[in-house]
């Protein structure tokens, strides 16, 4: 865990360590800043202590200390890296996985990536080459952003950190609000302040004295494609395998371990691999609501009863959450719209009272075809071969038209006529980008009549969805939603509590195998098949029964309850319809509808609430 | 007296490319001591096979699909018995023990069962019944032994036979690619044969030997799976497939590469991986060192650190490390090719097929067939020995 940053040219270390004092919450046990006098380079990282709590310090450097690293994250196959690393002569003074970077280093220079399983981003200067070396994990799951000006780079954790010790842009970048009101999130590459960069999962970047960075991949999320079938126990065998081993390697830990128990399969089937690796109960946490017709505990209760676990649970009340969640969407380093966010915060916080980590279940929908997405875009791909054209654009208008909401409108995605990409996009936005003309004020104005967003997601896909509609989607989902939303979700929800989130699921060998199977046999079930199966051996159904609906969250009624005085204010005074991003009187129309409980607009109240509170922050205002 | 006659049944038979096929048709065109007579299915290329060889080959059509074939081969091993009155029946494969254990019964003659290893995960109630209605079963390697006793087979009648090797004309000498190679030989459709191992250590292996080539011959379903996971990952231009080759072509790489891997895992969950693995025999006669899995087959057909290294099969920062080492160190790379060539004259077709015959003539010579044929002094106690409980 913790949080890293440097800069290129800071002789006094002095940004650098306001860098890292904005990244105290996520290591609030330890820092500290390197300086190599000869450039000018500074280093600089806060520790949350989890390996070698004592000999963990960071920058930490090779014996002959001209190999200097900072690492966020964990590698997860330390123990057998540091055992190969002897067996090859090289002296480690620590037990921590940072130690290990800068050895191999020396074994592999930059290709030292593909000896790392973890979530990770680190930075290794090499004093003798001068040659800074930033890597990230495969999936993203540890964020790195950085900035590159006048010859002189500059990289951090987080936004706010990089904010801290670079000089950027005040200006937000226009393409990153357009893209952050159309997903609610900012796809990386870009990000939403002007100037700034995110370092894509998978990439390294390479940086030298009066050169520009130069940014490369190492690994990309493997291709699904179909196959002949194959038997499905030995399929299922091989993820049991991989599972295991990956849910072992994350239990490794010198402080006390939970789950993340939601009373879905992902995260049931990880607590019952983890209940039976575990010589003491584990310890299960899990968050309900006080409104909505379904709630999460209620299942969970039961798994974690089954596993013999040691289990919490907190019901976010409507009190809770006009409490915290203004203040958590304005705190964020960048706007993020996911409305599981509260309640992954809460149940983080929640956990955070016993435990230092905790194994969550992402990953499993984008790895194992989880998604209804991936069923019905695929039937849809079918029928189009089958429908006339006019016939069904004229169908999916009259199903746009429905005032049945939900699925008839997904009927329509599925008859109308148009590239699979722009129904792809439509059902993951909710159909956002038609809003867009309607809502975007004049500094957007330009975005409003279209975007190249299809253009981005069709380079994305490459050319994978002619092999297989679901396996083109599930790589585009692991290269765009994985990282950008649900792991900056994890990382921002634990970091912000001090709680460190790992995730069994995304383990580059069990994302290898699972795009060995055939999408329609991981589509087989209902999605997810050989998770359910695996999850019937491990833990049967009659020892705790799965739900069958899947969780919503209340966030409607938050919207015209608890959070309807954040929203008003915001629409009043928010600098979002202030600066003219977005269409005041539009937006009022909006909420308004929403008020009175006729209509249903969370979809885009909720970004707009999101990137308002962000942008007052930001700017010093105070908008909620 | 003419040599007794025995019938062989096997669904996997020359022209068709495999390890078993291979094994099965070696021992049978060595056979000296018996007279067999093959039983097996079509296939592209087998007529052509069948007449340029002297050997007495029947086989079913498999047009409808393998799993009919195999009903029908059972069929024909029936009617073929009937007719000929075999001394012994070999089933080569356990989908062929159904009818070799009928006719074993029907004639009380002998029947052997070999067994090589994935079949037993795959098909385990078949498997457990032709291990326990054999008179004798061959076991490929220690790990397939295992693996017939975990099925419930006598130990004393399981023998273990090692598969053979074709001797090349010349060997280990010259001939090798200015690019550091190495090769895999293997059917592209299992996943424990560990291509998917060999591509993750290939970007650790290209940091040591920046111009090194993967050469992977053979083909299945998970070659183009593989081939995209090259191009995803970068890695396309130091992969090359080849696919299905000719025996020439396949020996021509064999002797131009610099090391040879198939680092084959016992895969998850009880079903069975690499029984012995010929080809790491066959690397070893061109001269080329072996990396393969520290575990199942490969323990027999390698030894460690003499004629080739093994490793973890699953971490392939263990076998990047080896295969980079031999490449990188060529004069034990050599030293280790060489004694892999030594030790393949020791697997020579010949003798295997000939401790085959041994077992199938002492069956024989202890079973109710040779009882008919000899004195009535002899008579009681082989019938007495010739069947299974």
């Amino acid at each position: 865990m913790c949080g890293i940053c440097g800069r290129t040219s800071d002789h006094e270390g002095a940004a650098v360590a306001a860098m890292n004092d904005a990244l105290r919450h996520r290591g609030p046990d330890d820092g500290g800043v390197y300086v190599d006098t000869a450039t000018g380079l500074a280093l600089g990282a806060r520790r949350l202590s989890i390996i070698d709590v004592a000999g963990g310090h960071q920058p930490l450097s090779n014996e002959h200390g001209n190999v200097w690293a900072v690492l966020n994250g964990e590698i997860y196959n330390h123990p057998f890296l540091q055992r190969h690393l002897r067996e090859r002569a090289h002296h480690l003074a620590t037990g921590t996985d940072t130690e290990v970077l800068v050895h191999l280093y020396e074994e592999y220079g930059d290709e030292l990536v593909h000896a790392l399983e973890g979530m990770f981003s680190f930075a290794l200067w090499d004093e003798r080459r001068r040659r800074l070396l930033l890597a990230r994990d495969r999936f993203g799951e540890k964020p790195l952003f950085y900035s590159e000006r006048a010859g002189v780079l500059s990289f951090a954790s987080e936004l706010t950190a990089l904010s801290a010790g670079a000089e950027l842009d005040s200006e937000l970048e226009e393409a990153a609000v357009d893209a952050f009101f159309v997903f609610g999130y900012v796809p990386g590459p870009g990000a939403i302040v002007a100037g700034v960069r995110q370092l894509s999962p998978g990439h390294l970047l390479t940086w030298e004295p009066g050169q520009s960075a130069v940014v490369r991949p190492y690994w990309s999320p493997p291709s699904y494609a179909p196959r002949p079938a194959e038997p499905r126990g030995e399929l299922v065998a091989e993820t049991q395998r991989l599972l295991e081993g990956s849910v072992r390697s994350r239990m490794i830990a010198d402080v006390p371990l939970g789950v993340l128990l939601s009373g879905g399969i992902d995260s049931t089937l990880i607590a019952a691999i983890a209940a039976k690796h575990s010589r003491t109960p584990i310890k299960t946490f899990t968050v309900g609501y006080d409104v909505g017709a379904v709630s999460e505990t209620q299942p969970a209760a039961a798994t974690a009863t089954a596993l013999g676990a040691e289990h919490h649970e907190l019901v976010l009340s409507s009190a809770d959450v006009a409490e915290r969640v203004p203040a958590l969407l304005a705190n964020l380093d960048q706007p993020l719209a996911d409305q599981a966010l509260p309640a992954l915060h809460a149940v983080a916080e929640l956990a955070r009272r016993e435990v230092t980590v905790a194994i969550g279940g992402e990953g499993a929908d984008e790895l194992f075809g989880g998604y209804p997405r991936y069923r019905w875009l695929d039937r849809a791909a079918r029928w189009q071969r089958h429908i006339p054209a006019s016939l069904g654009a004229q169908g999916a208008r009259a199903l746009r038209a429905s005032p049945l909401a939900g699925r008839a409108r997904r009927v329509g995605l599925l008859v109308d006529g148009r590239p699979l990409l722009e129904r792809h996009l439509d059902w993951v936005t909710e159909r956002r980008p038609a809003l867009r003309t309607q809502l975007y004020g004049p500094r957007l104005a330009d975005r409003a009549a279209g975007s190249n967003l299809v253009d981005d997601l069709r380079n994305r896909v490459d050319g994978r969805l002619a092999l297989s509609v679901p396996g083109g989607l599930m790589n585009l989902d692991q290269r765009h939603w994985l990282p950008d939303d649900v792991l900056c979700k994890a990382d921002r929800a634990g970091m912000l509590v001090s709680l460190e989130i790992r995730t069994p699921y995304l383990h580059r060998e069990l994302a290898e195998f699972a795009a060995t199977v055939s999408p329609d046999v991981h589509l087989a079930d209902g999605g997810k098949a050989l998770l359910r199966a695996l999850l019937s051996d491990v833990l049967p159904a009659d020892a705790a029964p799965r739900p069958k609906t899947a969780f919503r969250v209340p966030a409607a009624q938050w919207l015209r309850g608890p959070l309807a005085p954040t929203l008003a204010h915001q629409l009043d005074a928010g600098c979002l319809y202030g600066e003219g991003w977005i269409d005041r009187a539009a937006a009022r129309g909006l909420a308004d509808e929403h008020a009175t409980g006729r209509h249903d607009h969370t979809q885009v109240l909720w970004p707009l609430l999101a990137l308002g509170l962000w942008l007052d922050r930001r700017r010093g205002h105070d908008g909620a | 007296m003419p040599e007794p006659r025995v019938l062989v049944l096997t669904p996997d038979y020359p022209p068709a490319a495999g390890g078993i096929q291979l094994l099965v048709g070696r021992i049978v065109e060595h056979m000296s001591r018996l007279r067999p007579r093959v039983l097996t299915i079509d296939g592209p290329g087998a007529s052509a096979y069948d007449d340029a060889r002297d050997l007495d080959v029947l086989r079913v059509r498999s047009r409808a699909g393998h799993r009919p074939a195999i009903g029908a081969l059972n069929a024909l091993a029936l009617t073929q018995a009937a007719r000929l009155r075999p001394a012994a029946v070999l089933s080569a494969h356990i989908v062929t023990a159904p009818a070799a254990a009928v006719v074993g019964a029907a004639l009380r003659v002998p029947m052997v069962q070999y067994l090589h290893a994935k079949e037993v995960g795959a098909h385990p109630a078949l498997a457990a019944f032709a291990v326990r209605r054999a008179d004798g079963v061959v076991a490929v390697s220690r790990y397939t032994r295992d693996l017939a006793l975990a099925a419930g087979a006598d130990p004393g009648r399981v023998h273990l036979i090692s598969p053979g090797v074709d001797i090349p004309h010349r060997s280990g000498r010259g001939g090798r690619a200015a690019r550091p190679t190495v090769l895999t030989v293997a059917r592209v459709g299992e996943r424990y044969k560990g291509h998917d191992v060999v591509l993750r250590a290939l970007a650790l292996i290209r940091i040591r030997v920046p111009d090194v080539e993967w050469v992977v011959i053979g083909d299945g379903p998970l070659r183009p799976v593989l081939q995209r996971a090259a191009r995803d990952q970068g890695l396309q231009d130091c992969v090359r497939f080849l696919g299905t080759i000719s025996d020439a072509e396949r020996d021509r790489c064999l002797q131009s590469a610099h090391v040879f891997t198939m680092p084959s895992r016992i895969p998850a969950g009880g079903f069975a991986g690499e029984g012995f693995g010929i080809v790491y025999l066959e690397a070893g006669a061109h001269g080329l060192p072996v990396v393969a899995g520290d575990e199942g087959g490969a323990l027999d057909a390698v030894v460690p650190g003499v004629t080739g290294l093994l490793v973890d099969p699953r971490n392939h920062i263990a076998v990047a490390e080896a295969i980079a080492e031999l490449l990188l160190d060529r004069s034990r790379g050599q030293a280790i090719g060489a004694a892999g060539a030594r030790r393949a004259r020791e697997f020579a077709w010949p003798s295997v097929s000939h401790r085959v015959e041994d077992l199938l003539l002492e069956l024989i010579d202890q079973s109710a067939w040779s009882a008919r044929s000899r004195p009535a002094a002899s008579r009681r106690r082989m019938r007495y020995a010739g069947r299974g409980p």
